[in-house]
This record gives structure tokens, sequence and C-alpha cells, in this order.
């Protein structure tokens, strides 16, 4: 699991983990390398771990595992090589000391370039190659990887706290429905006072369509018996003075007409 | 005369529908008919019955003293308010539902409270990534592999162990 990291160690880690270590190697100088060591994972933030009140922190720290390699200078020299090398020597001292050494093991021949080393720098080469041509795809598959196990070994645990917020929340919900009865009541209550007001109002629209009935009965059997007592009326005049004419008066009405016509006649 | 006119609804029902769980909801459309229809039926008379128009009928009937006698009873009946005798019911039951609402609420904190406290309980538990084999087995005893009293066979799982048997083969 771990080769991924080493293979390639992401830029942005590094450069975290850079900063956070000069940070911490100012406020503790002679804890620097371990700082640098210890110094992890937490690229996700996670919920502070309750320890037991008995667990001695401080000088047995939690060990966590390194999530990338220590940051490097040059390619290979461990970074807190030149952090120790710092507060001694300044800036210039490790390289000082590096090139010192070297210029030394060679005019010595303590270390001698024999044939052997020139083909070893080769192969260094070929490798160099090779990890920089399929370093970054084997490191893809690998990180993948390595988060599909952590999401495994998660999933329970995120499902579990996700099922009981879930449920959290649906009791409080349902603390809310309960509640909500209580306006069940003024429904009902509500209802109650509907049904009485409309069969009040039933009542009073039967009181007065009841007298209105009557009276309008009243006024139509008034009218009825007006028409009926004229129609009669009319009836006995007409038949009356149908008795009254006789042949003579209708002979005189005729010559009275008749005179009438002429005086018209004349007066035209 | 009653002691409380009503001429129209005064419930909030959009906050009510809000209120009602999923699988009631319908028993709330039903009640929400009947009332409406309750209310329909006190829209269709009015509030105060019409006045009759005595001095025309007067005018046109012509039986002596048959309108004044009309006027004189119209205006002297009472029309009773019909009795309210449900109220003091439905106030027994609120009084009982408010206790049942009580003792939900009471007992739904309990179960709040347990789940919290499932919750938290991860607060203790170290996140798996930074757990060591030690870790699990002081955290998840029955999880962790057990070696002195209960050794297994790589990849410990139970398939690969001498007593396992496949479920769907019989035993022989």
């Amino acid at each position: 699991m771990m080769l991924s990291r080493l293979v390639r160690p992401s830029k942005s880690a590094i450069s975290q983990l850079g900063t956070v270590s000069v940070v911490q190697g100012s406020q503790l100088p002679a804890n620097s390398l371990c700082v640098v060591r210890c110094i992890t994972s937490g690229t996700k933030a996670q919920a502070p771990f309750k320890e037991g009140p008995e667990r001695d922190l401080v000088n047995f720290p939690r060990p966590k595992q390194l999530i990338n390699p220590s940051p490097v200078r040059l390619g290979v020299f461990p970074d807190s090589w030149f952090t120790f090398f710092y507060n001694k020597t300044g800036v210039t001292g490790p390289y000082a000391f590096g090139g010192g050494l070297l210029t030394y093991l060679l005019s010595k021949e303590i270390w001698v370039l024999e044939h052997e080393f020139w083909g070893g720098v080769s192969f260094f080469i070929m490798i160099i190659y090779a990890v920089k041509k399929f370093g970054p795809q084997t490191s893809a598959y690998l990180e993948k990887e390595i988060q599909n196990d952590l999401d495994e070994m998660n999933a329970g645990k995120i499902n579990e706290i996700e099922g009981y917020t879930k449920s959290i929340e649906n009791e409080k919900k349902s603390q809310f429905q309960a509640e909500g009865q209580k306006m069940l009541f003024e429904v009902k209550r509500e209802n109650i006072a509907l049904q009485l007001e409309a069969v009040y109002r039933e009542r009073l629209m039967e009181v007065y369509r009841s007298v209105k009935n009557r009276l309008d009965y009243q006024l139509e059997k008034t009218n009825a018996e007006r028409n009926v007592q004229q129609k009669h009326m009319v009836n006995w005049i007409v038949s009356n003075v149908k008795k009254a004419i006789t042949t003579e008066s209708e002979q005189e009405n005729i010559k009275k007409c008749i005179g009438d016509l002429k005086a018209l006649a004349a007066r035209a | 005369m009653a002691a409380r006119r009503i001429a129209s609804s005064a419930i909030n029902w959009t906050a009510l529908a809000e209120r009602v769980p999923e699988g009631q909801k319908p028993f709330f459309l039903a009640l929400k008919a009947k009332s409406d229809n309750y209310l329909r039926r006190v829209m269709a008379n009015p509030e105060v019955a019409p006045k009759l128009d005595f001095a025309a009928y007067k005018a046109k009937i012509a039986v002596p003293g048959l309108v004044d006698s009309f006027q004189k009873q119209y205006e002297a009946i009472k029309v009773p308010y019909p009795a309210d005798k449900l109220t003091p019911d439905v106030n027994a039951q609120e009084k009982q539902a408010e206790q049942d609402i009580k003792a939900f609420i009471a007992e739904s904190q309990t179960r709040i409270q347990k789940y919290q406290a499932e919750i938290a309980k991860w607060d203790d538990i170290l996140p798996f990534e930074d757990m060591t084999l030690e870790d699990l087995k002081d955290m998840f005893p029955e999880r962790a592999l057990d070696p002195l009293n209960n050794p297994t066979f790589w990849p410990h799982d139970a398939e690969e162990q001498l007593d396992y048997k496949r479920p769907d083969q019989p035993a022989h």
C-alpha cells in the first residue's frame, strides 16, 4: 500500500508537510526529526479521538501511518538531515559538509570509482526513467485501491451514523406532527359550531319561509277572490244590459245613429 | 341565542396539512371535505332571516287583523339555537390526546438520546485508517483476529475454515 506513496508523492502533500515541518521545527528544534516523521495523514478532517484518561500522549504519541514519504532535497536526501544541520551551520552547512565529505572520500581514494560504479550510474538513470515514465499511472491506480479499501472500511460507520441522524430527524418530525393534533381539536370544535350554526340558520329560514308562504297564500287568495268577483260583476252588468235592449230601443238607436251620421256629413 | 356565532372557518388548513403524517393524508382529506361541506351548509342560508314586508301585505290582504296577528306572532317567535352537546366530549378527547402527545414526545426524546449516544460512540473509536491490529482488538474484540484462542486460516474468513459448510450443500 505504501508503494504508491514512495513512487510519487503528490506535490501539494509535500508542500504541506514542508510548511508544517518548518513551523513545528522552529518550535521544537530538538525534536524536529521526530516531528517530520510524525507528521502524517490528515488529508481529511476527522473527528478528534478521545483517548483514555491514563494515556500519556506527550511521551507516547499515538503512532500514525505515514501517508506520504518524508520530503527530500536533491531528489534523494531527507529534508530532516538538512534541518538537523540548519541549527548548527545555517543553510549552506549540509551542502558544504556533503561536498567536503565526498571530496575527502574521493581524494583519499577511500571511495574508488571503478567501472562498476559507472555501470551503477547508467542503471540508476534507467531506474529514474522508468519511475518518471510509469510512476504516475501506478501511483494513480494504487491510490484508487487504497481509497476503495478506506471506503469499504468506513462504509459501515458512515452508514450507521447517517442512519441514526436520519432517525433523529424522523423522530423530530413525528414530534412536530404529533403536536399538530392540537389543531385537530380546533377543527373538531369548529365543525361542531359550524353544524350548529347551519341548523340554526336553517330553522330561521324555515320560520321565515312558512310565514311567507302563508302570507303569500292569503295574498293570492285575496287576488283570486277579487278576480272572480270582478268577472262576475262584469258578466252580470253585461247580461242585464243585454236584457234591457228591446227591438224598439234598437230601432231608435239606429235612427239616432243615422241622424248623427248625417249631422257629421253636413259638417264635413 | 348562542354564545358563539360562527360565520367563517378560522382554521389554517395549510399549517395543519404540513403536520399530517403521510399515512394519514386520506383521513385528513376526508376531514377537510366534511368541514368544507359544513361550511357550505352554513353559507347556504343568510345569517339573519330576510325581513318580511308586512305593510305591503297589509295593504293587499283583505282579511282584517290577519296580517297583524301574523306579524305579532312572527316577531314573538324565538328560534332556539341548537344545544351543543359534543364540545365537552371533544374537550375530554383533547385532554386525553394531550397526555398521549406528551407521553409520545417523552418517548421520542429518549429514543433521540439513544441515537445520539450511538452517534457519539464513534467519537470514542479511532478512525479505521489510524488503527493498529491491537487497537482493533481493543475496540472490536469480536471482529479482531485471536490467534491464541481461536486460530484461523488465511484469509481468516468463514469460507476458508475447515469446519465451513456451504449452505446449498446437504450435510453428509
